[in-house]
């Protein structure tokens, strides 16, 4: 079982240069949540999940960690999460196995082979990064999700060059995080095929 | 990640990209070979000014060498991921410009006495101009870590960030010349060094901690 979290959002406002973003934006994530932000483009989703990682400034409203002020602890959240933006950290120079090596050091490695094989990527795992696609660098960096333990995930467009059986993995593997406690924070135009997300809607 | 695993990681992704080590040290070497055949050979000219010319070469390399730190970082999202995984960002700052530092500055030190030798510094002075490359460079290292996390999500950052941190670098050259100077003339140089060291300390101390906030301002 995952650690148990709950994550408060009150009246939460950010703004961007002159635009406003999320204005007294209230939600509640915890164990067991599958919170899906929808919005057009430019409505402030991944601005959104930035802003409560905190490098993207608020300008007003509450975040709260498991009783904590976000803004005070924030250590607590991000030792608890994990966060995979658009472009989600692979190293070009680095094979794939030294990627997640890089990310994941205390596995050994059976265990980020075994991750790579999960993701269809064992026979790339001496492969530079470089010569691999981008849904496969993708792929890579989804490994690292079930590589930890963290129980909160934050996806910000994870679907992003995945192909079918790629989403598919992932949606099994964000089910059994669910089941087991975690909870997920996703942003995705796609819509999930075998999960009910609850949807924040975000307005431009 | 922790501090371990990305140091590793620094280490191998500067070993494998060695073209930008090479092209600081080729661009150092060609400096140094270049410029007597530009103004004067002959070793009245030269020799005074040895200390003057290597320094200026050195910071110039090291410019090259720190303007592109972040990018890579940047372009594949690690940046993101060093605000994300809760470690400290100006300690990860630290482990990468030391990396670079040692990357850049050994093979520099490697080459020196052959070209301190070919614009006439006297053996007594090479020392003390080794001596300077050593105390001083970290605190180029480290300013220019500071522009270079300033300016990483500008499309020509580069420019910019030459005119924020070329004035910083002006007090390091004035002291390492100095010092090499006061060598050569068989005057006291232990101030100069002393001077230089003092200011990588305070580069050491400020550049991570700025650059840290400069890397979240960049990537926000």
């Amino acid at each position: 079982m995952r650690k148990t979290v709950k994550l408060d959002i009150k009246n939460l406002s950010i703004e961007r240069g002159e635009r406003d973003l999320c204005c007294e934006l209230s939600f509640s994530v915890q164990s067991g949540d599958l919170i899906r932000i929808a919005g057009e483009n430019g409505a402030g989703k991944s601005s959104l999940m930035k802003a409560i990682l905190g490098w993207v400034p608020i300008e007003d409203g509450e975040l709260i960690y498991n009783g904590e002020d976000v803004t005070q602890h924030r250590d607590m959240l991000l030792q608890d999460q994990l966060y995979l933006g658009h472009t989600p950290g692979i190293k070009n120079v680095f094979t794939a196995l030294e990627n997640l090596k890089l990310y994941c050091p205390d596995k050994s490695d059976r265990q980020l082979e075994q991750a790579l094989e999960e993701v269809q990527l064992l026979a790339f795992s001496d492969t530079p990064a470089a010569q691999l696609s981008a849904g496969q660098k993708r792929r890579i960096a989804l490994a690292r999700l079930w590589l930890t333990d963290k129980s909160l995930w934050f996806l910000d467009e994870p679907f992003t060059a995945l192909d079918v059986k790629g989403v598919s993995v992932l949606e099994e593997k964000m089910a059994a995080h669910l089941s087991e406690g975690g909870a997920v924070v996703i942003t995705t135009h796609q819509p999930l095929l075998h999960l009910s997300p609850k949807v924040i809607e975000l307005s431009v | 990640m922790n501090y371990r695993s990305y140091f590793k990681s620094e280490w191998l992704s500067l070993l494998r990209r060695k073209q930008d080590t090479l092209n600081a040290l080729l661009f150092f070497v060609m400096v140094i070979t270049l410029f007597p055949l530009g103004v004067d050979p002959s070793s009245e000219f030269l020799s005074p000014a040895a200390g003057g010319i290597i320094w200026c070469a050195t910071a110039l390399a090291i410019l090259m060498a720190v303007e592109g730190m972040y990018k890579e970082d940047y372009n594949d999202g690690s940046l993101e991921q060093w605000l994300a995984s809760g470690l400290s960002v100006s300690i990860l700052v630290f482990l990468k410009v030391f990396a670079q530092w040692v990357m850049v500055v050994v093979p520099l030190l490697l080459v020196l006495p052959l070209l301190a030798q070919m614009l006439f510094l006297p053996a007594s002075a090479l020392g003390v101009l080794m001596c300077s490359i050593l105390l001083g460079t970290p605190a180029l290292f480290f300013i220019g870590s500071i522009g270079a996390a300033l300016t990483v999500s500008l499309r020509r950052g580069a420019v910019l960030m030459l005119l924020l941190i070329l004035p910083l670098y002006i007090p390091v050259i004035v002291f390492a010349t100095g010092a090499v100077r006061a060598a050569q003339m068989e005057m006291a140089y232990s101030g100069q060094l002393a001077i230089l060291g003092a200011i990588s300390l305070v580069a050491l101390a400020l550049s991570p901690i700025m650059a840290a906030v400069s890397i979240r301002a960049s990537v926000n």
